[in-house]
């Protein structure tokens, strides 16, 4: 982390040079929030940890670099040829409550910071995340490449991640098709400036261990990594655990076809492997009583030297017709994890809009799949299958319901559903109110909601909104988890104030109470400055 | 299998409906188009049928360069065929088309001031000369059916694409639309926000789009980017403020039901095994820090009576609200083939030698040795040995 920071500074300091000609957009939000998660307690009042968060974000776009397309510009015509940009979104975020600085009893007499016994606080305590950062170059090859080099965000329709590399996209001529690649490391929360929330899920950062093996192979066990090093206390990362597997690097590739200026329909297939090294030994060879063979058990070769993180095909089709003044939009995507040999995604719909209605009828089904070295995978057997049926209508009046059905599979046959519906209206009264109201229930797998929410918004004054929102929800977990319902009721005050063109504060305030707890409160305040600066 | 049979015929569905369908895009925003004043009197329709010709009436339009320029005719075109004399507002001349003021002005009086043309320029980029080889009805439709011209005979975008078809890929957006600094399409402007409807690419907001926008932001070839910066997906997707509009409320305390039943997705925002782990630990709910909970006490349980022997199909069917609170060695305190665990399967009856077994085994090993460790433990194969 601190190696990250002084290595952004320095890049910072030694590119500096005198700026040339360029557009470019910056948003900056200094965001502050306040508010209280439980311990929760049997006996007793829960107790209260603070959360102090402090987040600076940074948006910034660079366009035209070198002012390549001026004199088309100058000359009104479409942008052709080689343009140059940057985009960027570096975010800094600090907690100083108690949530991640205090202390943690783990008996009687120890007690250690809560950090050192959950690694994943670090993510909040201290960050310095640069969610994607990367130079494109596009109209390359008769305006038909597009390169893009840096931390680049790619996506496949169910997931984000993040790599440290270059994708290319190539349309071909003739034929409305495009192929895309990209290649690199994929981020994880281990990268340079990382954000965990791009790395698989599965694995996690704490109890790690390795395999120690005994006189007789295979009669080892698994014991917590012994990396015989002295404990320093570091506020911003954990002084006890160290997963290697989980600082090696995934190397990424990705490949997609695609169709490209198409109108009336859309179709891509694509591939994606990530796959990492195992790690070998830790420390020295002969720090064990028995032959070290690494951090997995590899007497007789079994580790291997690498292994696959995730390994997908995916497909994508929408269409969009028109019959007369009805129009058609059918759209199916699925997901196969060829690591599990499974399809882990598909959803499938249909949406008919005439005038200002829509219906929608969908289906999905989902099978939950984690990264390669998770013991996850072999757990997660039976599907999830969805259908659900939503209705909206635009105009001054909008209008929107929703309902569904969820089945969930169980080993001896016998499935649980889960269903519901949910309404609600926004309504503009004149040219500064608008209400809004929306009502639910649903029930089944996982407990029953019923409640609904009452919304107004007032813009007062030409610069400023303000908006007061009323939820009550009443909760009955299912049968299975033995709780006890409860109702909820929760007051949100919000307002804008744009303090000058392009610059604005937003305020948030909210009061919850339940039968279970006292009153809880949080706050939320952001200073956004997404300022047009003069073009040179 | 069934799902992929389904997946096929519903491609097949697309495609061939594709193939028959047309389409008339009817969309005319009116942020591109702004509301107009035309307090005229005027027929197309008329003159065309008198043999006018378009450039007669607008010269302009054959030169002009920009979206901004003003093409309605002036007097001046006006006077080529119409005697039009200010100093006589009257004026009749035998043979000749009208000239009286009132005819083109309606509720014209000599006491009031001529009701002006208001037009608020289009926030479009556009050059009638390079378009000149193409015939005006093109764009602009049948002009013979029409009285007065109104935005509802300016192009819809669904038009321009007929042509340009390389206009539904993102980066030529901004070659019609203006953009603000740093390259992304302006939308903000003094008669109102430019927001996507009926626009024939699939991308229209409608209500509650802020939660419901999976299928926009999905489909191939999607252009969200052309409006908004990829910040605003990172800062709701990956943020770290509780977004309003998504959890709503208590939603700390309420959010077990949806977690459990897993809709909405929270992998699309919540890695398990670092965002809800780390919060579960810290708030006493997990099992391996500062609980009060205990899985060897009955009055502290978490989990129901007998849990620990009954929970396979809650694993196997939403392993990911187990791993929101546990980890992997949690899990492996029971189901390792190693010395100190109770060795108890997790596998479904003929794992052995399934493609599954096979596929992860070939994939990645290491995962399974994490429990089995012996030569004669490893691989699928096992008909092999």
């Amino acid at each position: 982390m601190r190696r990250a920071c002084v290595a952004a500074i320095a890049l910072c300091a030694v590119s500096a040079t005198p700026a040339e000609a360029y557009e470019f957009w910056v948003r900056t939000q200094s965001v502050g929030q306040v508010y209280q998660l439980r311990q929760y307690k049997l006996v007793g009042p829960d107790l209260f940890k603070g959360r102090r968060r402090y987040t600076q974000t940074l948006a910034l776009r660079i366009d035209d670099i070198g002012d390549l397309s001026r004199s088309r510009r100058e000359s009104r015509l479409p942008d052709r040829g080689l343009r140059i940009s940057w985009q960027s979104y570096l975010r800094v975020d600090h907690d100083f409550g108690t949530f991640t600085s205090g202390r943690i009893r783990l008996s009687p007499v120890l007690r250690r910071d809560a950090i050192d016994v959950i690694p994943e606080l670090a993510e909040s305590v201290a960050g310095l995340d640069l969610a994607y950062g990367h130079v494109t170059l596009e109209g390359l090859a008769d305006d038909r490449l597009t390169v893009k080099l840096g931390r680049i965000l790619e996506d496949d329709g169910w997931q984000s991640l993040g790599v440290d590399g270059g994708s290319v996209r190539y349309e071909l001529p003739r034929v409305p098709l495009a192929i895309s690649a990209d290649g690199g490391l994929r981020v994880r929360a281990d990268s340079p400036m990382g954000m965990a929330e791009m790395e698989l899920d599965g694995t996690s950062g704490a109890g790690c261990t390795e395999y120690v093996e005994a006189a007789t192979p295979g009669a080892g066990t698994w014991q917590l990594v012994d990396r015989g090093r002295t404990i320093t206390n570091s506020r911003l990362s954990s002084d006890y655990e160290y997963c290697p597997q989980r600082t090696m690097r995934q190397p990424t590739i990705g490949v997609e076809l695609a169709t490209a200026s198409t109108k009336r329909f859309g179709a891509a297939i694509g591939y994606r492997r990530t796959w990492s090294e195992t790690f070998g030994l830790i420390g020295e060879s002969n720090r064990l009583d028995e032959p070290d063979r690494g951090l997995y058990p590899d007497e007789f070769g079994q580790a291997p030297d690498s292994g696959v993180n995730e390994e997908r095909i995916y497909a994508r089709v929408h269409g969009r017709l028109r019959s007369g003044e009805l129009a058609i939009e059918p759209y199916a995507n699925a997901r196969v994890s060829l690591l599990h040999a499974a399809l882990d995604r598909v959803d499938a719909g249909v949406r008919l809009v005439r005038g200002d209605h829509a219906l929608e009828p969908s289906v999905a089904y989902f099978l939950p799949t984690f990264d390669g070295d998770s013991i996850f995978n072999v757990f997660s057997i039976e599907p999830t299958k969805d259908a659900r049926l939503s209705y909206w209508r635009e105009g001054a009046v909008r209008w929107r319901a929703d309902a569904w059905l969820r089945r969930y599979a169980h080993g001896t046959g016998l499935s649980s559903y889960a269903g519901g519906a949910q309404a609600g209206l926004e309504h503009p009264f004149g040219d500064r109110w608008r209400g809004a109201i929306d009502a639910l229930w649903d029930d089944g797998y996982g407990g029953r909601r019923v409640g609904g929410t009452g919304e107004v918004a007032w813009r007062a004054h030409d610069d400023i909104w303000l908006r007061g929102r009323v939820i009550v929800l009443g909760v009955k977990p299912d049968a299975s988890a033995e709780r006890p319902a409860y109702v909820t009721t929760s007051t949100v005050l919000s307002s804008s104030f744009a303090l000058a063109e392009s610059v604005a504060l937003h305020v948030v305030a909210e009061a919850d109470h339940d039968d279970v707890h006292d009153l809880q409160l949080r706050g939320l305040a952001v200073l956004d400055f997404a300022f047009m600066p003069e073009i040179h | 299998m069934k799902w992929v049979i389904a997946l096929f015929a519903l491609v097949a569905l697309v495609v061939g409906a594709t193939a028959l369908a047309h389409d008339d895009g009817t969309a005319w925003s009116p942020i591109v188009y702004p509301e107009q004043r035309l307090p005229l009197t005027f027929s197309h329709r008329v003159h065309l049928a008198k043999g006018a010709t378009c450039a007669q009436c607008h010269p302009a339009a054959t030169t002009s360069r920009s979206a901004v320029d003003n093409l309605i005719p002036t007097e001046l075109e006006c006077r080529a065929c119409h005697p039009i004399d200010r100093a006589d507002p009257e004026k009749v001349v035998a043979g000749a088309p009208t000239a009286k003021c009132v005819a083109c002005h309606p509720g014209w009086t000599s006491t009031s001031a001529v009701a002006r043309v208001y037009l608020t320029p289009t926030p479009l980029k556009f050059d009638h000369a390079a378009h000149a080889k193409t015939p005006c009805a093109q764009c602009h439709g049948d002009m013979t059916k029409v009285d007065l011209a109104t935005t509802r005979q300016l192009p819809t975008m669904a038009s321009c694409l007929t042509c340009h078809t390389n206009g539904t890929e993102q980066r030529h957006c901004t070659d019609c639309h203006v953009a603000k600094p740093g390259g992304t399409i302006q939308t903000e402007f003094p008669h109102g926000t430019l927001i996507p409807r009926n626009s024939g690419m699939g991308d229209s907001h409608a209500i509650g789009f802020a939660k419901n926008h999976t299928q926009e932001a999905r489909q191939v070839g999607a252009t969200c980017t052309a409006c908004h910066d990829r910040s605003e997906c990172v800062a709701c997707h990956q943020g770290v403020t509780k977004p309003m509009e998504f959890h709503a409320g208590n939603y700390l305390l309420t959010h077990a039901v949806e977690a459990k039943r897993g809709t909405p997705d929270c992998s699309a925002c919540h890695r398990a095994q670092s965002f809800c782990v780390a919060c579960h630990e810290r708030s006493g709910l997990a099992p391996r820090v500062d609980t009060e909970f205990s899985s060897t006490m009955p009055n502290r349980a978490f989990h129901p009576a007998n849990f620990a022997t009954r929970h396979a199909p809650e694993a196997r069917r939403n392993i990911t609200s187990c791993a929101s609170c546990h980890r992997e060695d949690d899990c492996l305190r029971c189901h390792s083939n190693t010395m100190n665990s109770m060795r108890a399967t997790p596998h479904p009856p003929n794992w052995r030698g399934s493609t599954r077994c096979k596929a992860l085994d070939r994939g990645n090993r290491r995962a399974c040795l994490r429990c089995h460790v012996t030569q004669d433990e490893v691989g699928c194969d096992w008909s092999a040995r």
